[in-house]
């Protein structure tokens, strides 16, 4: 009755702190998005001669993000049924933005005029091969070459 | 090429449904279809079970006995408890597989009888009981969860259990299993089987003694001064309701069978503690 109780404490803690959190980091996602929307950020550049640079740089940008306990509960269950993981979308998606951001935001300082070659790269944190137990946290970077 | 720069303002990455909403779903999803499988195997198992031959089920009678706990053997208890138990089966008829008793030196009030016909009666129980009518109730109840195959029920249904949940905990490893494995022998029945064990404890107390007088004092004396750890292990698998108590004697009134008589004591040499095996 009380692993209940303190189950359920934990589900509404990482429910309404979770959903606070993501909210939070959306909105900065966003406002800095605006910011930083002048530099171009892109994918081609790959074996190719880097277009017009006089300088060249790279920027990595990486960020780590945690599930709750909510999240890891409703992985759970749709471990067992199978299907999309909706609520490690936004993980995911929140992952992503950031890395850019970041990447972008030290290009910018730098005074790159487009970043060419980004790339994005994911894995997870703390979870071992074989250890189904702990917690959840995904690491993104992204990593691009700035010119200017 | 000229580079345009596009704000995100559609979330295409992100499926745009409630947390609440999609947990609510999958509840309820895993809960209809692991209760469906649940039912189904139990069905099996239940199955399985009533046609079971008396060999595979002392053998695994034997795999499944807990071994390590300290038996008093040869004592003039345990010959007692036989006794008791030999007269109440003779009322009843043979059972399909021969019973073995066993007296667990334990001072919880405990009897149970698991799968292959052991009978594990605590010198608790022997202690507590006051009329030798009330330790034949006990007995003839768990002589009754034997008789409906009750014991078996139980374990088919545990070791669906154990099968599911290890199925879920797939990479748990023998940690899941072990855990589990120790409900095998947690044996929960519903309460039609204990209604059912009730009612064929009392038949088999009423062609022994001929009256159903002090048989049930025992649950009500329990009931009355219910205290918790000693006396729960009892009433976690035999939860004692007045419901019961009553049940049993509209079913007595309707028989026409007597509640009311002298009482058997119980031998001077069987209660006391201090005795010497
Ligand atoms: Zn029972």
């Amino acid at each position: 009755m009380y692993n209940l109780i303190i189950f359920f404490c934990l589900l509404a803690l990482g429910y309404f702190s979770g959903n606070y959190f993501e909210q939070q980091h959306y909105k900065s996602i966003k406002r800095r998005e605006r910011k930083t929307l002048s530099l171009p950020a892109v994918t081609f550049g790959a074996k190719k001669p880097i277009p017009e640079a006089e300088v060249a740089a790279l920027f990595v940008g990486s960020v780590v993000i945690s599930a709750d306990y909510f999240k890891m509960f409703v992985y759970g269950l749709r471990n067992l049924v199978g299907g999309r993981v909706v609520v490690y979308e936004s993980l995911l998606d929140r992952g992503r933005r950031e890395a850019l951001l970041r990447m972008k935001e030290q290009a910018i300082t730098w005074g790159a005029s487009t970043i060419v070659n980004v790339r994005l790269e994911s894995s997870n944190i703390g979870r071992q091969a074989g250890n189904n137990k702990g917690m959840v946290a995904i690491e993104v970077i992204a990593y691009g070459t700035g010119i200017k | 090429m000229k580079y345009t720069p596009k704000e995100i303002t559609e979330e295409v990455n992100v499926t745009k449904v409630h947390p609440l909403v999609n947990l609510a779903s999958l509840l309820g999803t895993t809960i209809v279809v692991s209760a469906a499988i649940y039912l189904g195997l139990g069905f099996v198992a239940g199955q399985l079970a009533t046609r079971m031959d008396p060999e595979t089920e002392i053998k695994i009678g034997q795999s499944l006995f807990p071994t390590g706990i300290s038996h008093r053997e040869h004592s003039q208890q345990l010959e007692y408890v036989e006794g008791l138990l030999g007269s109440l089966q003779q009322e009843m008829g043979a059972t399909r597989i021969p019973l073995t008793v066993h007296l667990w030196e334990n001072e919880q009030l405990n009897a149970a009888i698991f799968p292959g016909g052991n009978i594990v009666v605590t010198t608790g129980l022997l202690e507590a009981v006051e009329t030798e009518n009330e330790l034949a109730f006990v007995l003839a109840h768990e002589l009754g969860h034997f008789a409906a195959r009750d014991t078996l029920k139980a374990l088919g249904r545990s070791l669906v259990f154990v099968f599911v949940s290890t199925a879920i905990d797939s990479q748990g490893g023998a940690s899941g299993v072990v855990s589990t494995t120790g409900q095998l022998t947690n044996l929960h029945y519903s309460r039609t089987q204990e209604s059912a064990a009730d009612l064929y404890a009392l038949e088999a107390i009423i062609r022994r003694y001929q009256h159903g007088g002090y048989s049930l004092d025992f649950f009500a004396r329990i009931k009355a001064k219910d205290t918790k750890g000693k006396l729960s292990e009892y009433f976690s698998t035999h939860p004692i309701t007045q419901d019961r108590i009553d049940e049993l004697k509209t079913i007595a009134a309707a028989r026409g069978w007597s509640m009311t008589g002298v009482a058997s004591p119980i031998p001077e040499t069987v209660t006391s503690s201090d005795h010497l095996p």
